[in-house]
């Protein structure tokens, strides 16, 4: 159907800059409306754009440079895949921290998903002062990344430290933990497994999601606990496991604050403590080969999303939706 | 066109207004985000304008570390000087040793260098040659007196030919010990010139009588300055040029000398080594009573000495005296590209030569660079312990040999090699000869390349 020309030319209907206006809201309100919404968003992209992608797409070119961090610019030469390739093939250390980094994630994340779900378990009923523990166990999360934590530790596993006393106690000569290269990273994990409180959160309300009835049904079928726990909890948080899983791999990868504090930000005693981002930390602002530092930092990066992506696609075999059936 | 949109006209026209106003009120506020930068960027030319004006307020960053009484005595020297040259005013960071190359490097490379900045000889290689030291040369006999600097000290503040920095203080190795403690146990006091094995053999000593308490000495293998002054008493440097100057033969005796004062109880066991490795003050054995002696600076005994009750003491590292030397304890050296920096440069010169400055900051930064300020410093000592440190530094000067060239760039990563290194042989990771044989691979690698 045309527009009649008398409507749209209605003296009354408006000036002519309604007119533009409503031309502009048919063909390029869209344009405007998306405008308003970039400017809305810009204090987020700006951020983004200045502090994370540019920076990260810097590094990525720096990469494939010999850049030191106080160098000028004008030396700087382009010198291909020579990080990436002295990484695997020249540099002992860096062999070291990935294995220091495995283990310590290797450990660290199923323990403390372990940990998080059966406190979440004993947890999950609405008993009085339930809550007050929920939030204590939390607590430690809370400050998990925190530099005095770390210092609470290296004080408490020291030789002298409270650990040791109590051991004492019990007639136990300990060990100088945080200062011995066959214990210090177990110190670290410990530290780690402890701040279990996050995915317990999330776990608790996972747990909460699960209907009532299933756990009625299988008692009224004579299931026990252990049984109800294997068929009915397990399955129904799956999905929450798998985020959990996802979220601690690439959080335990990470791992950095816990083993700059406790080795002084040397990563020893003997490179015990030299974890990942560590020695990435060493490579870059203390030695200032910033060059190879980016390029370690983009392996990672690429191991991470990897082992991301390995995660994702196991997920098929053991996670299950129950959106469909539940309703 | 869309058979509705005429309708719409009628229908949505207030709210057409509502759009285009909105509109306008965008427009406006990206115009704001875009010129707001500008404008002050406008206003930060504004400011730098004056700059030829030497009345001009001049407003100058200056960065250290140390402890609180360094920063007490440093801001009171400051302040005098805007008292002095109204004009001039600080802003003034500091903050401790560990982890203030860490945050220079960043200021540096971010382009948010402070003017001026305290360094070491550790550091001073590293810059220097980097270009982000303002060669000072250019200011001798001008606005910068360096006349009255001693000469040893001012040699070895030059780095490719260019003057990198200028002197703080001096200062030389100093073995501290537990006064208060040998007394207490009856036994003789360590003395200069004792031989190394000499004073292991008397560690170990101290280590029996104490009843396994307290241990006869630190063990400093993991230390570069023991390990230099150890190399110097056998005619050989710690740095032979860009290599390594120690074999890996020397480098393996000197783990079993120490391996040999742990074995014997003179030294404790790794991981209280391990604590004091890190360097912290009040984390050396001497303080936390752990062991009878610690290898430091012959300056740090103010500072250690406030930490414990106990009396300390001081002498040279073991061995020939010869092998130590006078030594630039620190710097401040100016960034090159330092805004104000002919203002940074009458600072300088204001700090190391200025008597009442020098009165103001003691021995802290070791004995005075400036020898006419050193003796009136010196005369007017009151800390007892500051009186012992620069008395011992004064009489060994006589002793001292040559100074070494300063350290190549690296030399910061190859004393943290020697850490981990001599630390795997404290803890029984690696043989003597393993240790050393890697230590010098990656110590070349470090400061050749």
């Amino acid at each position: 159907m045309q527009p009649s020309v008398a409507e749209v030319a209605l003296p009354s209907a408006g000036t002519s800059a309604d007119r533009r206006a409503a031309r502009r809201r048919t063909g390029s309100s869209r344009r405007g409306e998306g405008l308003a919404g970039y400017v809305f968003l810009s204090p987020w992209l700006l951020g983004f754009l200045g502090i994370t992608a540019l920076p990260m797409l810097a590094s990525l070119v720096l990469s494939f440079t010999d850049y030191e961090l106080l160098d000028s610019w004008s030396g700087v030469k382009w010198v291909g895949w020579a990080n990436y390739r002295r990484m695997f093939t020249d540099d002992p250390h860096y062999l070291h921290s990935v294995a220091v980094t495995l283990r310590y994630a290797l450990v660290a994340v199923p323990l403390k998903l372990a940990a998080a779900l059966g406190v979440a378990l004993l947890l999950r009923r609405d008993r009085r002062g339930n809550g007050v523990f929920r939030g204590l166990f939390y607590l430690p999360s809370l400050l998990g990344g925190s530099v005095a934590l770390a210092l609470v530790w290296l004080a408490m596993f020291s030789r002298d430290g409270a650990f040791n006393a109590a051991l004492s106690l019990v007639g136990i000569q300990g060990k100088p933990w945080v200062n011995d290269p066959d214990w210090a990273l177990s110190t670290l994990i410990v530290l780690a497994i402890w701040q279990f409180g996050a995915p317990m959160v999330i776990f608790l309300a996972g747990l909460k999601q699960i209907p009532p009835e299933l756990y009625e049904a299988a008692a009224v079928d004579g299931a026990g606990r252990t049984r109800q726990f294997w068929h009915i909890t397990l399955p129904m948080l799956s999905p929450v496991i798998f985020f959990n899983l996802v979220l601690e791999t690439i959080h335990g990868f990470q791992g950095f604050t816990g083993a700059y504090v406790i080795s002084g930000g040397e990563g020893g005693p003997v490179d015990s403590t030299l974890m990942y981002t560590l020695y990435l930390y060493v490579a870059g602002f203390t030695d200032f080969r910033m060059a190879y530092a980016s390029a370690m930092a983009w392996v990672f990066l690429a191991v991470i999303a990897l082992l991301t992506a390995v995660i994702f696609s196991t997920g098929r075999f053991w996670v299950h939706y129950a959106d469909g059936d539940t309703q | 066109m869309n058979p509705t949109a005429p309708h719409a006209v009628g229908v949505h026209s207030p709210l057409d207004h509502g759009t285009a106003s909105r509109r306008t009120l965008l427009r406006g506020l990206a115009a704001a985000a875009v010129l707001g930068p500008a404008s002050a960027a406008l206003a930060a030319c504004g400011d730098d304008q004056p700059k030829s004006d030497p009345n001009a307020p001049v407003e100058l960053s200056i960065f250290w570390w140390g402890g609180q009484a360094r920063a007490d005595a440093t801001a009171k020297v400051l302040d005098l000087y805007t008292q002095k040259h109204p004009t001039v005013t600080f802003k003034k960071t500091w903050q401790a040793n560990a982890g203030y190359y860490d945050k220079l490097a960043t200021l540096v490379a971010g382009g948010n260098a402070p003017a001026l900045y305290q360094i070491d000889d550790g550091a001073l290689g590293e810059y220097g040659e980097r270009g982000q030291t303002l060669d000072l040369n250019a200011y001798k006999g001008n606005k910068l007196d360096v006349s009255k600097i001693s000469e040893a000290l001012l040699s070895a503040a030059v780095v490719d030919g260019k003057l990198a920095g200028i002197p703080m203080g001096e200062n030389t190795c100093g073995m501290i010990y537990d006064k208060g403690l040998l007394k207490n146990l009856g036994l003789p006091e360590p003395t200069t010139g004792m031989e190394w094995e000499a004073m292991i053999a008397w560690a170990a000593q101290v280590t029996t009588k104490s009843g396994g308490k307290v241990y006869g000495t630190m063990d400093p293998s993991a230390d570069y300055k023991a390990l230099w002054v150890w190399l110097r008493q056998q005619g050989k440097q710690l740095y032979d040029g860009k290599k390594m100057g120690p074999s890996a033969e020397d480098l393996t005796k000197w783990f079993e000398l120490w391996k040999g004062a742990r074995d014997s109880k003179a030294a404790p066991p790794a991981d209280i080594i391990h604590v004091a490795n890190a360097g912290a003050v009040d984390k050396q054995l001497v303080v936390s009573g752990k062991a009878a002696t610690s290898f430091l600076w012959a300056n740090q005994l103010p500072e250690l000495q406030k930490a414990t009750k106990s009396e300390l003491g001081v002498v040279a590292y073991p061995g020939d005296p010869k092998g130590q030397w006078a030594r630039a304890a620190m710097y401040f050296s100016v960034f090159k590209g330092a805004k104000n920096a002919d203002a940074a440069v009458e600072v300088l010169n204001f700090l190391v030569n200025d008597p009442e400055a020098g009165k103001i900051i003691g021995t802290d930064r070791g004995l005075n660079a400036n020898t006419d300020v050193r003796a009136a410093v010196a005369a007017g000592l009151t800390d007892p312990a500051a009186k012992v440190s620069a008395t011992f530094e004064t009489d060994l000067a006589s002793k001292f040999g040559p100074a070494p060239a300063v350290p190549p760039r690296g030399h910061v990563k190859v004393r943290s090699l020697l850490i981990t290194h001599a630390e795997s042989v404290q803890y029984a990771k690696a043989t003597p000869a393993a240790a050393a044989d890697a230590f010098l691979k990656e110590a070349n690698a470090a400061i050749g390349g």
